[in-house]
């Protein structure tokens, strides 16, 4: 409504408007169109990665016609600081964590109230779409196949690129099937990730947009494509269902494997300069003292 | 021809008393200073015994010296790929404990010790921690056949002794043994300095003299690996290393080195020889048994006039060629042969030559019982006391023949001057022993004047060093000594 009433007076202004009003109207118009695009790109950040509007429960509840389901006060108040509702002990707040199976929803940095205001009129005018450009990835339900696993783990290890130029994620993470000295360990371990996240659906989400601050400030810019996310979500499926040795024992190994080496190392090196200059005089006084005995 | 001036010295073994006033005398010039405490750039050592460091002989261990390997000359120690990977940790250095660890005494304890029943002593202490220590060994700790049975028994001189000789000499453990004074040998051939990747050794042009330039010395200690005779120590203080400077300063001033200087049994003779300098890697490279007739071959005839006139061609001053002409050295090395060098096998051409000890049979042991037989005092000199093959060890490659042939113009020098003085020997067969020993009267009565009635002057030929004539004016090291070592009026540090 607003928006067409704003386009009929640019019409008016045309004929009838002094120059100075028309531009004051289309900065307005460009102002509001802003906002709703800041807003659905903020939501496209820091939501999609637990939220969908009309595609279903992720982690978080499907967000579509929230308005009509609670008051815009409560809603505003959460959005700004979930932990402080929990801590209250709201009821509805307490319930929704139960739902999420104990994941409470993080602080969103930036979230003021204004922002809040609009992120729901935006959820609202979404509402009313048949459908929402956030209904989420519309993965296939097929099951995966040999090639889609054989796929993921190339685009893990970086052997086939990602189309838009992000990094391979073996370069910060490891999967206990990738090889036998693993991957990256400068982020978190994904061979369980697929049961972290509580399958496919979910896995997805997270792909198509990661939430974490390391991540999403690296995929911002370089997001997975649909065709690359399925593979890897196979790939990381039949990590899980592989699962493999455990963290503790894996470190042991580390341990001994690295042990070994070194006590490897030198005995070779002990070999390689086996004529090396040791002590005199105290051999000497020993194997004497040796004779004595 | 390449005729160069080398300042040569004769260390007479027969009349070395062992009494360590030529270390002393050195250590109280030269190595005082921090960081010196282990140094005895001088040394006299008991043999058989292992010597300071421990065993430094043993060139299995300690890969000091030259080889011909592949029909070239090449150090034991290193070689330009080892130096790559050996310059941060050389594999062949002697370890504080082959040498010692310097001490001194708490002398303050005997002032303040509380009242007891006991005499307060003075406790040694440590002079690399300063902590009370338990002394374990010593520069000389073989001293006089100290500790035989870790020492005496290892002397690595005694390889090659048969059976029967190893029991001859262990039967009379307790009775024989010889001194052998050391210093650096002012080697021909230096190892130490084709060892060093700094450069910072060199050896004198106009005498010869091996230093250390401490301001080039990076503290690499290659030298001291590669030293046969293990006479390059290394200052932690200044973090350079040091060797003996055979007194420069002393011997450009006219004075003998101070350990020559201060020797009671007089053993020591200092003078300079000319020697030809385009055979020395020739000569290096002879097998073990002409090695020390070839190193002998190096020194030449001051008197022939080709080599004088070669001398003068390559800038050698006619009063050095005078001086060369009455070196005691040359008639102890190359006149009458009965000076040699030391190890000659490690093939560094040693400058210091050593007149091996007769060590006469004064009483043997036969079954436990001790016999007197002083009255055969001049006997076979095959019946030493010290094996022959054990000097050949020490002064012949392993080779007898020079050795024997030393010891036998030296008894015959005896049989002659007993002849003479005394009149118990028959005058005719003296001159028979002399015959057979490759000498004459004139000879032994030349010998027996240089070796027993030997003035200061006639030890001590010390060619002029025409300092002025050198390239580089050095600073009075006197001037500085105890503050800054010697030769430069800033000390050498650590670092670049």
């Amino acid at each position: 409504m607003a928006r067409r009433k704003r386009r009929g007076s640019l019409f008016l202004g045309r004929k009838k408007i002094s120059r100075p009003l028309c531009v004051i109207t289309y900065v307005l118009l460009a102002a509001g169109a802003g906002r709703a695009q800041e807003a659905a790109d903020f939501f496209r950040q820091n939501c999609v990665s637990c939220h969908t509007v009309g595609g279903g429960r992720l982690t978080g509840p499907d967000l579509k016609n929230v308005t009509a389901r609670k008051d815009r006060e409560w809603l505003i108040e959460f959005l700004q600081s979930p932990q402080a509702m929990m801590d209250k002990g709201d009821p509805y707040a307490l319930k929704l964590q139960q739902e999420a199976r104990g994941v409470v929803m993080p602080t969103i940095s930036g979230m003021s109230k204004e922002r809040a205001q609009a992120l729901l009129a935006m959820l609202d005018a979404e509402s009313k779409l048949p459908k929402s450009q956030f209904a989420g990835m519309q993965i296939s339900d097929r099951p995966f196949t040999a090639y889609d696993v054989a796929q993921g783990a190339a685009i893990f290890r970086g052997d086939r690129g990602l189309a838009n130029g992000g990094p391979a994620c073996l370069s910060c993470h490891t999967v206990k099937s990738v090889s036998e000295f693993g991957g990256g360990r400068l982020g978190p371990d994904l061979t369980r990730v697929y049961e972290r996240l509580q399958g496919r659906k979910n896995m997805a989400a997270w792909l198509f947009a990661p939430a974490t601050p390391t991540m999403s400030s690296v995929f911002r810019q370089h997001a997975l494509k649909p065709e690359e996310i399925l593979p890897l979500v196979a790939f990381f499926e039949d990590a899980a269902r592989r699962g493999g040795q455990d963290e503790s024992a894996a470190r042991l190994n580390f341990f001994l494997l690295g042990l070994g080496g070194a006590i490897l190392g030198l005995v070779a090196m002990d070999a390689a300069w086996k004529r090396r200059f040791r002590n005199v005089r105290r051999a000497l006084v020993e194997s004497a003292r040796r004779r004595e005995r | 021809m390449n005729v160069r001036s080398q300042v040569a010295m004769v260390f007479h073994l027969d009349k070395c008393i062992g009494c360590h006033t030529c270390s002393i005398a050195c250590k109280n010039i030269w190595t005082d200073r921090p960081g010196t405490e282990y140094m005895w750039w001088n040394n006299v050592e008991t043999k058989p015994g292992t010597g300071f460091p421990t065993q430094w002989e043993d060139q299995e261990k300690y890969s000091g010296g030259w080889e011909v390997r592949d029909g070239k000359l090449q150090l034991k120690s290193t070689s330009k790929e080892k130096t790559v990977f050996n310059i941060f940790h050389n594999p062949h250095m002697p370890t504080m404990d082959d040498y010692y660890e310097p001490w001194t005494y708490d002398y303050q304890h005997l002032f303040d010790a509380p009242e007891g029943p006991d005499q307060p002593t003075a406790r040694p202490i440590s002079m690399v921690t300063g902590e009370l220590i338990q002394i374990q060994a010593g520069p000389n700790w073989d001293d006089d056949l100290g500790g035989s049975p870790v020492y005496a028994q290892n002397d690595p001189n005694l390889k090659g002794l048969t059976p029967d000789q190893q029991q001859q000499l262990f039967a009379v453990e307790r009775l024989v043994f010889f001194y052998f004074p050391r210093i650096c040998n002012h080697c021909l051939n230096p190892a130490c300095v084709a060892a060093c990747p700094s450069g910072a050794l060199y050896k004198r042009g106009e005498d010869g003299i091996v230093l250390v330039d401490q301001n080039r010395c990076r503290g690499w200690r290659a030298c001291v690996a590669a030293c046969p005779y293990k006479k390059m120590f290394y200052n932690w203080n200044t973090g350079k290393s040091e060797k003996c400077i055979l007194c420069f300063p002393r011997l450009e001033t006219g004075q003998a080195p101070a350990c020559f200087h201060s020797c009671v049994g007089r053993i020591r003779y200092l003078g300079n020889v000319l020697y030809d300098a385009s055979r020395i890697e020739e000569v290096a490279k002879l097998p073990d048994e002409q090695l020390v007739e070839g190193h002998r071959s190096l020194i030449l005839d001051p008197h022939d006039p080709e080599v004088i006139y070669e001398a003068r061609k390559n800038g050698i001053h006619d009063s050095v060629i005078e001086t060369a002409q009455r070196s005691p050295v040359y008639q102890f090395v190359k006149v009458w042969k009965i000076a040699l060098p030391p190890h000659i096998e490690y093939r560094t051409m040693p400058m210091l030559f050593y007149v091996p000890p007769m060590a006469p049979v004064m009483a043997n042991r036969d079954a436990g019982a001790v016999n007197g037989v002083s009255g055969d005092l001049f006997h076979d000199i095959e019946q030493s006391r010290v094996p022959m093959k054990f000097l050949a060890n020490l002064f012949g490659a392993g080779h007898e023949a020079k050795v024997r042939y030393a010891l036998r113009k030296q008894k015959a020098v005896r049989w002659y001057r007993r002849a003479l003085t005394v009149g118990d020997v028959e005058m005719s067969v003296a001159e028979r022993m002399l015959r057979e020993a490759d000498s004459s009267p004139e000879e032994a009565e030349a010998i027996y004047r240089l070796t027993s009635l030997c003035t200061f002057e006639d030890r001590f030929v010390i060619p002029p060093m025409h300092r002025e004539e050198a390239i580089q004016m050095l600073e009075d090291p006197l001037a500085h000594k105890q503050s800054v070592g010697f030769g430069f009026t800033t000390g050498p540090r650590r670092g670049m």
